[in-house]
């Protein structure tokens, strides 16, 4: 057995440069060369703005601060999305966290739902202090809102992808990691399918135990390897997205927007430096020109919804783009490639890429992207919108695992443990519910705790979230306080 | 949304699983159904895992039960785990705790960062110095945990040892009160629907005939409903687990009430030793294919400590389960829905995790598929991971001294389990879930227990230096140390809490 000494890694974005700094940071015993490849502009972990909130705790693990992630970057703080148009109902907020608080007998969202049948409800999104700071405008960090003792929530960060990449690049090189010249020519293979040498323009080369393809969806070193993919298409009718971003003019905001219209959806996310906005659109049901026209961009993306087969193969292990294509609803890519990184540091096997690991590394993998995939789906399945788009949409055959989660909410209001899963219970509870789909049961054990009983604990805590988010500062306030500490 | 009306709940047998299954619906679904168990003194109970897992304390809170009346009329003691003895090598020792290595927190286990002290050519000192479970238990101490995750006693959970043949009784006393009906009687007949197949009633020798909605089989081995009338196939594991037998035997308390319980391998299965407050209860699980009944109840009777309170007794079984544990409207909890042998205490646990996910899926009248479907799903994942860290136990053996044992050495096993023995042994890794009975270090203490050493280690754990992560495992002991010794022994804990009536 020998360990791994060296990590070879293609692509030259965010995630390429994040997995460089990971390894060198924790791992670091392993030599870390990133051939440097340009960013394609389908890279979506590589170019997405809008980051959940595994990002926080990524920055933690490697040592990164927020005088670095925010106040160097030029990021900001983001709480959740806004659904607008998604189906007959008003507008919803998915926040990241607790959706209400422990209340006897059974979830909270089991609660709720019994008061709406009884009228008393607010809406479900009110009981959310991420949603309803969210909705506010403002913002502070959970430690300091005494009312996220009783119901937690979590944030993300809007960045500004070249910057923040050029920060992570700067913390991979000040960890050691080396960057090598120019594209890459050749990819050698030994003769047991294990690739030997990366072959640069230059006529470099550069040799390594482990090879990471971050070089985005055409997977350039990874295809010479294995390039066995799964197709998601019959279950996707998005496949085309136009991404128009423009210097910020507008004060930041913690909450994103993704609003549906007739063929697709937009978004909208505000940093203090960006404004993010984009159109994810079928092209089957709108033309490239009009979807530009419609966001004010230009410069149409293809997408081919699938992921590899197997992610890690033989010495070849992709991340991000190269490993999973999905367009950004929820925002999971960079989320995934993250999420990659620390399965790779954690589960970094001997230089022989032993099968039995790699299969325990895909299977978690594969299990993690699939239910990624089934949440973005969900908002899909879930809408009534009567458009063609959306009726094609709505009714695309279905994963098992989303059917079956999608048969036991219906039923009775039960959301199934899946291991592995991104998004948490009460972040499924937000969008099942904001999209209007009510169970049919009531969950037997509501029928031991008194209506009044509940709807006495739900209204204390809406009132207590409210005054809680009405004493945070907006959230251009809270950057520049920031600011000045963290140049201090 | 609909609000169903009331479900008539039968449930038939009143052993543990019987009475466990009756005091739960009555409190936690007490509008939902009504609850009216049928039993008979004639026949009677199996009376299964003295020892149990931590996962009861949930249980029994959630039901509203004090500890301390618990332990009083259970006659119960506290088990902070399980002590196997003789497994891999004879004269090996080690105990699975209830409870973490280490501090338990942070992404990298601790025993990562202890074999990459082993690796690093270090004298480290045995796992269990690093743990507060099986430092109590290896010095009699017992307090219970403190709630604060910065404290090092917060870093242990425990069970109970008790007398299963109290438990029900005690049970009976909480469910009645909450409305639960009982009747004595044997049945004789079991009423099918023609048309859908569904129980529709048990009929009693007495003649009496008693309806219901929902039919719960807690009948035990018999397997009344599930097995003798609907037929549902039992899917055997004895393959895997060969032990078919036990011989039980309780004795007075002679040596010392210790706070865990051991598992003593035997030239063909093992034998368990529960202390209890007022005696000890032990047995030696063996199989048929390997010894005789007189042998197996000769060779415990020769090694059984203090004199004996009962005539040994005899009780067969088959590892395995059925098929679907919910069939129709019958729903099989406890012995009639499988069984695993005693060896990691899971008997009851499995009783709870079929109650927990009957409540979670508790049907309407007309019953949905996919409440069914998703029990059977959730109750089949609990019985085959268990399964998994049974065989484990008889697999990595070096023992070649008894054809017994080698058998268990050689034969084949699952793959599920092949693949887990495979990443321990590489980089000491163990297959993540969060859910299920066994986590994270129970598989490392009965890995490294059966001496599979890994080769590597997590490279994580090589980031700290060599000096000061021996300086922080020594801190580690020394703290864990100081903190158990200053905890009372397990009896006079006993004796102050929870007594026995005299």
């Amino acid at each position: 057995m020998r360990s791994i000494s060296s990590v070879a890694i293609a692509g030259g974005g965010i995630v390429a440069w994040s997995a460089a700094a990971a390894i060198r940071r924790r791992l670091p015993a392993i030599r870390v060369t990133v051939v440097p490849l340009p960013v394609p502009p389908d890279a979506l972990a590589d170019r997405q703005g809008s980051i959940l909130p595994s990002i926080v705790d990524f920055h933690q693990d490697i040592g990164l601060t927020e005088a670095d992630t925010v106040v160097r970057a030029g990021s900001g703080f983001r709480l959740g999305t806004c659904f607008e148009g998604w189906s007959s109902l008003p507008d919803y907020v998915h926040a990241y966290g607790e959706y209400g608080r422990t209340l006897p007998a059974t979830a909270f969202h089991q609660h709720w739902l019994r008061s709406r049948e009884l009228g008393e409800a607010a809406p479900f999104d009110e009981y959310s202090v991420g949603a309803a700071m969210a909705a506010s405008g403002r913002f502070l960090p959970p430690e300091q809102i005494p009312a996220s003792r009783v119901s937690n929530y979590a944030y993300g960060l809007h960045i500004d992808p070249p910057r923040y990449r050029e920060m992570m690049r700067a913390f991979a090189l000040h960890l050691g990691a080396e960057e090598s010249d120019a594209a890459i020519a050749d990819v050698r293979l030994r003769k047991d399918g294990f690739i030997h040498t990366l072959v640069t323009d230059g006529g470099g080369e550069v040799r390594a135990d482990l090879f990471i393809d971050a070089s985005g969806p055409k997977a350039r070193i990874r295809k010479e390897v294995d390039g066995c993919r799964e197709d998601w298409s019959r279950h996707f009718a998005v496949d085309r997205l136009v991404i128009a971003d423009e210097p910020s003019s507008s004060e930041p905001s913690a909450l994103d927007h993704a609003k549906a219209f007739e063929s697709g959806w937009t978004w909208r996310s505000t940093s203090p430096v960006r404004t993010s906005k984009g159109v994810a659109y079928s092209s089957a049901h709108l033309d490239d020109a009009q979807a530009s026209e419609h966001i004010g961009g230009n410069g149409a993306i293809a997408l081919s919804p699938s992921r590899l087969t197997n992610p890690w193969v033989r010495n070849c292990v992709a991340i991000g783009d190269a490993a999973v294509t999905i367009e950004p609803l929820e925002w999971t890519n960079l989320h995934l490639a993250h999420s990659a990184i620390d399965r790779l540091v954690a589960m970094m096997p001997d230089a022989d890429c032993n099968p039995t690991e790699l299969w325990d590394y895909n299977r978690q993998t594969n299990a993690e992207i699939d239910r990624a995939r089934d949440f973005v789906l969900l908002h899909y399945a879930t809408s009534n919108r009567p458009e063609p788009f959306w009726r094609d949409a709505s009714s695309r055959p279905l994963p098992s695992s989303l059917e079956h989660t999608l048969l036991q909410w219906r039923e009775r209001g039960r959301l199934p443990f899946f291991e592995e899963e991104t998004f948490a219970r009460d972040s499924w509870a937000a969008v099942l519910i904001g999209q209007g789909v009510i169970p049919r049961r009531m969950d037997p054990l509501m029928t031991s705790i008194p209506e009044r009983e509940s709807a006495r604990s739900m209204e204390q805590l809406r009132s207590a979230i409210q005054s809680a988010v009405a004493q945070a500062p907006p959230q251009g306030v809270y950057l520049r306080n920031l600011s000045i500490q963290g140049t201090r | 949304m609909l609000a169903q009306p009331p479900l008539d709940v039968v449930i038939v047998g009143g052993g543990t699983a019987g009475w466990m299954t009756a005091a739960a619906l009555t409190k936690l679904l007490p509008r939902a159904c009504s609850v009216h168990l049928v039993e008979s003194e004639e026949i009677g109970i199996v009376g299964v895992g003295e020892a149990t897992l931590p996962h009861l304390r949930g249980f029994n809170e959630r039901l509203g039960l004090d500890e301390a009346e618990f332990m009083a009329r259970t006659r119960a003691t506290f088990k902070l785990g399980i002590e196997f003895e003789n497994w891999a090598r004879v004269g090996d020792r080690y105990i699975h705790p209830f409870g973490t290595f280490g501090r338990g927190q942070g992404q990298v286990g601790f025993h990562q960062y202890w074999l990459r002290m082993l690796h690093d050519g270090c004298a480290v000192d045995h796992l269990d110095n690093y743990s507060v479970a099986c430092t109590m238990a290896r010095l009699g101490r017992f307090s219970l945990p403190s709630d604060d995750p910065r404290e090092i006693n917060s870093t242990f959970n425990y069970a109970y040892q008790f007398d299963a043949t109290q438990f029900a009784p005690f049970l009976r006393s909480h469910a009645e009160a909450l409305g639960a009906k009982r009747t004595e009687g044997r049945i004789v007949d079991v009423e099918l629907d023609g048309e859908t197949g569904n129980i529709r009633a048990v009929v009693l020798n007495s003649g009496q005939r008693i309806a219901g909605d929902l039919f719960v089989d807690c009948s035990g081995f018999f397997a009344l409903l599930i097995g003798k009338t609907l037929g549902e196939p039992f899917q055997e594991w004895s393959k895997w687990l060969p032990c078919d037998r036990a011989v039980a035997m309780p004795c007075r308390t002679k040596t010392s009430v210790t706070p865990y319980t051991q598992a003593i391998a035997m030239q063909s299965g093992w034998r368990w030793r529960i202390p209890l407050q007022h005696r000890t209860g032990n047995g030696y699980v063996h199989s048929s294919a390997f010894i005789d009944e007189q042998d197996a109840m000769d060779s415990l009777v020769a090694v059984v400590e203090g004199d004996r309170l009962a005539d040994p007794r005899v009780l067969r079984f088959k590892a395995g389960r059925r098929e679907r544990s919910w069939v129709r409207n019958c729903i099989a909890i406890g012995l009639s829905s499988g069984f695993l042998e005693p060896l990691e205490s899971t008997s009851i646990y499995l009783i709870q995790a079929a109650i927990t996910a009957l409540i979670e899926l508790f049907p309407e009248k007309d019953i949905a598929s996919s409440d069914r479907d998703e029990f059977n799903r959730v109750v089949d994942v609990e019985y085959d991971r268990i399964r998994d860290f049974l065989i484990l136990h008889y697999h990595a053996t070096e023992r070649s001294d008894s054809p017994f044992w080698d058998y268990v050495r050689t034969m084949e096993i699952p793959d599920s389990l092949s693949e887990k023995l495979e990443l321990f042994r590489r980089r000491g890794r163990v297959v993540k879930y969060r859910e299920g009975a066994f986590l994270e270090p129970s598989w490392v203490a009965v890995f490294l227990g059966q001496r599979i050493l890994p080769e590597g280690h997590d490279m994580r754990a090589d980031l700290p230096s060599h000096d000061a992560l021996a300086a922080g495992m020594g801190e580690l002991r020394t703290e864990i140390r100081q903190v158990v010794e200053a905890m009372p022994d397990h009896l006079g804990m006993i004796a102050r809490y929870c007594p026995m009536a005299a």
